[in-house]
Formats: structure tokens, sequence, C-alpha cells
């Protein structure tokens, strides 16, 4: 088959690789229909993530058609079309019995930082991508989720991680009504963020951001007010002054390890002194009000960062945070698709078959000709 | 500056038990289509677990197996449990190595073409 490979930092292509096979009795493969680029993929693109080993393959939002199955796969045929979360989770170990499927402890052997996840180095695991004509999908049963007939493959593509992501930033936030909220980050993560806050009640969204195109988009496709932060000079002030003083009762941070804004962030980050940026916690710390909620889906990577805890802590601030647990989200927001509530394909803004990965790559990373979310599809526009 | 009431979705899932983070609060219950027990994965891949862990799950990813220096470098880091930051900055370095091992394997050929050429030349000037 077809499948983007990792060759180092930087650098990806498109190579001929064995076919995914059948490894567990509850496996099925599926032949990818679509599969999405996620902002997280630069992380491991730009070499970040420990363990990225040459020659695996990225790719943990997909969707595609059951193609084989293990013997012990009760609920899914050859056929049935399927959204896949990003997590691979067993369904019957502590964390997955409470519903926590990001935290699931029969998935990963390399760490305990979290579950398994498609594409995303060993460190979750090793498993390979959907960036590719088939992946292999563990866990059939309890992960995948039917494609109902009335709904077509991008339509709910974004129910495999970045619209449940966003969501769950803004419910962590425990929005109760009326509150301010500002979410930093206007990448497709953020944008979901902000859709749901308005969804959960919030009575005001403001989106911070550096590109001046997703600041354009952010505000018509989430109808929030927008900041940018290289325009404004010290952006906690501003944005404290713009919350009336006190600050914002919710920060989200949707940005994660490449955070713009702080020169001596970049640099240890690039150093490897820590874990890249944390400019965005950092400045949701800064920003919330006392009391206030921060929330956090951008990802880090191991082992640390230089976060203003002794801010956090004094601020008497409530700090939540976790890899999207997407299998109990996806039922919901399904239904907010369906009921016109969000748009969710309507942030894809380039689509390329899988041979122009590596351009798709390239366009994403450099946020050029107004890139906010690429779509591939492994088996052409059909 | 948006106004807020054209937002017609706003608020829709405002009551919490309209949220879906709120079934965590009920009592622990597997996820719909799990199975008790879990067969275990069987491969010949050489699955490194950390060393904080006591056993191999029963199901890990295949991507790619350890290999050259690079894979004697995580082959090491793995004996360390995952809190241990020697364990991150081996994996990372072993990163750095693979990427270089990577361009050394792509290079062997024209250096192999190089090797040959240089010698044949070599021999016919002679």
């Amino acid at each position: 088959m077809r499948a983007l490979t990792y060759q180092g930092p930087y650098r990806v292509h498109v190579e001929n690789k064995p076919d995914p096979i059948i490894e567990h009795p509850q496996d099925v493969i599926l032949k990818v229909t679509r599969s999405a680029i996620c902002g997280s993929d630069l992380h491991l693109l730009h070499g970040l993530i420990a363990d990225t080993r040459v020659g695996c393959t990225f790719g943990h939002e997909f969707v595609g058609v059951v193609e084989d199955m293990g013997r012990e796969v009760k609920t899914l045929r050859k056929g049935d079309r399927v959204a896949v979360p990003f997590n691979i989770s067993c369904g019957t170990c502590f964390y997955c019995n409470r519903g926590l499927t990001a935290l699931c402890e029969n998935s990963n052997p390399s760490s305990d930082l979290a579950s398994g996840v498609f594409g995303y180095s060993h460190t979750t695991g090793g498993y390979e991508g959907g960036q590719a004509e088939y992946v292999r999908v563990p866990f059939a049963d309890v992960g995948p989720m039917k494609i109902p007939d009335d709904m077509e493959d991008e339509e709910v593509l974004f129910l495999t991680d970045i619209l449940p992501t966003g969501y769950q930033g803004a419910e962590m936030g425990e929005i109760k009504g009326g509150e301010t909220v500002v979410v930093f980050g206007a990448g497709p993560v953020g944008l979901f963020a902000m859709k749901s806050a308005w969804l959960l009640g919030a009575g005001r969204v403001i989106a911070v951001d550096h590109v001046p195109y997703r600041l354009t988009f952010a505000e018509q496709y989430a109808k929030v007010e927008t900041v940018n932060f290289k325009e404004v000079g010290d952006v906690v002030l501003y944005l404290r002054e713009l919350c009336g003083g006190r600050g914002a009762d919710v920060c989200i941070d949707a940005v994660g390890m490449e955070a713009e804004g702080s020169m001596m962030h970049k640099v240890l980050g690039l150093a490897k002194m820590e874990a890249g940026s944390p400019t965005a916690i950092n400045w949701c710390i800064d920003t919330v009000r006392k009391g206030g909620n921060v929330s956090i889906v951008g990802v880090y990577g191991p082992p640390w960062n230089l976060i203003n805890i002794g801010a956090a802590m004094n601020k008497g601030l409530t700090l939540r945070m976790n890899q999207c647990n997407v299998r109990r989200y996806m039922p919901h927001l399904l239904e907010h698709i369906r009921a016109g509530h969000i748009d969710a394909k309507g942030i894809i803004t380039h689509r390329f078959p899988l041979e122009e990965a590596p351009h798709a790559y390239h366009l994403f990373a450099q946020k050029r000709d107004g890139c906010v979310k690429c779509v591939l599809t492994p088996h052409g526009h059909a | 500056m948006s106004n807020r009431r054209d937002i017609e979705s706003r608020g829709v899932d405002l009551d919490p038990r309209q949220r879906p983070g709120i079934p965590m609060e009920q009592p622990p219950h597997p996820r719909a289509g799990a199975q008790i027990p879990i067969a275990q994965q069987q491969s010949p891949y050489p699955v490194l677990k950390h060393g904080g862990r006591r056993e191999i799950p029963p199901v890990y990813g295949t991507a790619v197996p350890p290999k050259g220096l690079s894979g004697a470098l995580r082959k090491l880091a793995y004996h360390y449990p995952d809190h241990w930051a020697r364990h991150w900055m081996m994996l990372l370095m072993a990163d750095r190595v693979d990427s270089w091992e990577y361009r050394l394997r792509r290079m062997l050929p024209l250096a192999a073409v190089l090797v040959v050429g240089g010698l044949t030349v070599k021999l016919l000037k002679r």
C-alpha cells in the first residue's frame, strides 16, 4: 500500500509499505477514505515527540470502510463505514470504565502518559497511522463509531479528534452561563473550542493568535472577538483590560508546544532544555481571573516545561487538562452536526490526494495559502 | 465584534446533564462492545515497555522495530521508568541517531558507486 512515512525532522515522503494485517482477534483493517493532518502531527514532523522512528506513518484523524476483521469482532461487518477515535482503548480497564478512554492502560507499553494513539510515535504505543491507504484498528468494537448513512465522511471526520478535543477543552472550563472565555490559538482545535464555548453558554468568546487570516477565519466561522497578540504589546494586560480589568473567567490553551510569543521559551525548546514552548499555558495562567479555570488541550511532550505554577497556586486557579476522551463525545457531537449547530467540514480549506501529503504538510506547517485544515483522500475523491 | 444574540445555538448544552463529561460521575462500567478477557496479542515484534511497567499490555503497535545504534539506545532508554528524565533524553537522542542512520543508508548506494568507479579508474590507469 501507499503510506506517508517519516524520514527525520521536517521530512516526510509517500512510499510503498506492507499492507497491515490482523494482529489481534479484536482488530479490523480499515480502507481509509479520508484522513486529516492534525496540528499535533506537526510536533512529530518537527521531531519534538520522543521515540518517533524513521519509517513510521502519521495520522490519527481518519474515517474509512471495514476491509477485514479479526475473529472476535462482533459489532462491525465488512463494508461498514466508521469514524475512529484517535485513542486506542480496551473499554474494560480502570480508566475506560470511568469513560477516560484517553488513559486506557491496555494499549500502550511504552509509557503511562496516555493510551495508545494511532500514528503518534512509539511513546503512545507504536501504532501505524491513518495517512495511508489502509490501517490496522485494534479494539474495533469499542472505539470506532458507525457513520450514519445520511452523513458524508467529511461531515464526521473531525469527530475522531479535533471537534471532541475542542468541546472537551470548553467543557473543562466549567462554563455555567455568561462567562468570558479566552481561547489561545485559532487553529482547528481552537475554532471548535470557540464554537463549543458558545454551545455551553459562554457570554463572550475571544480568540487570540498572531496569524491574521486565522483570526479573520475565527471571526467569521465562530463569531468571536479576536486579538492579534503581535499588535497589542503586552497581551496579558490587554486581555485583562478587555475583560473588565479582572481577567477572563476561563482560558483555554489550544496551542501546545510550538507556541510563539516568547523568544526565551522558543530557544529553550529548540535547545531541548524544555519540551517546546509553554507560552500559551503561562498566558492562560496570567490572563484568567483569580479563582478562574484554565483548560489545556494543547499537546506538550515530556520531560518538562517552565510553567508559572506559583501564580496558578496563589490565584487559586483550577487547572484541567487531558488528551480528549473522544469516544464519549462522538454521539453527542454527531447530533450537533446533524442539527446544524456545528459545520464541522466548514473548516476544511484544502484537499489533497495521498501522494501530495508532503506538500500538504508544508502548506499547513508554514500557514500558507489561507490553510486552516488539510484533508487527504487516499483512495481518490469518489 | 461579535454579538452573542446572533449565535442561535448558544447555550444548548448549558444544562450539565447535556454534557458528555458527566457520565464519568456515574458508577464505573465497561464501554459498549468491550470484551473480557482480552486475548494477548502474539507477534515476534520486539516490544519495548518502560522500566516502571510490569507487564506488556494485551494490545500494542508494531510500526517500526528498533534497529541499529538508535535501536540499542532505545532499548537502553526503556530500561528506565518513564518518570525519569534520562528515559526521555535518551529517546530524543536515539531519534536523532535514527535520522542520521537513515541518511547514511540512503547514501550507501551512491558511496558504493563512487568507490567502485574510483577503483575501476585506478585499475584502468595502471
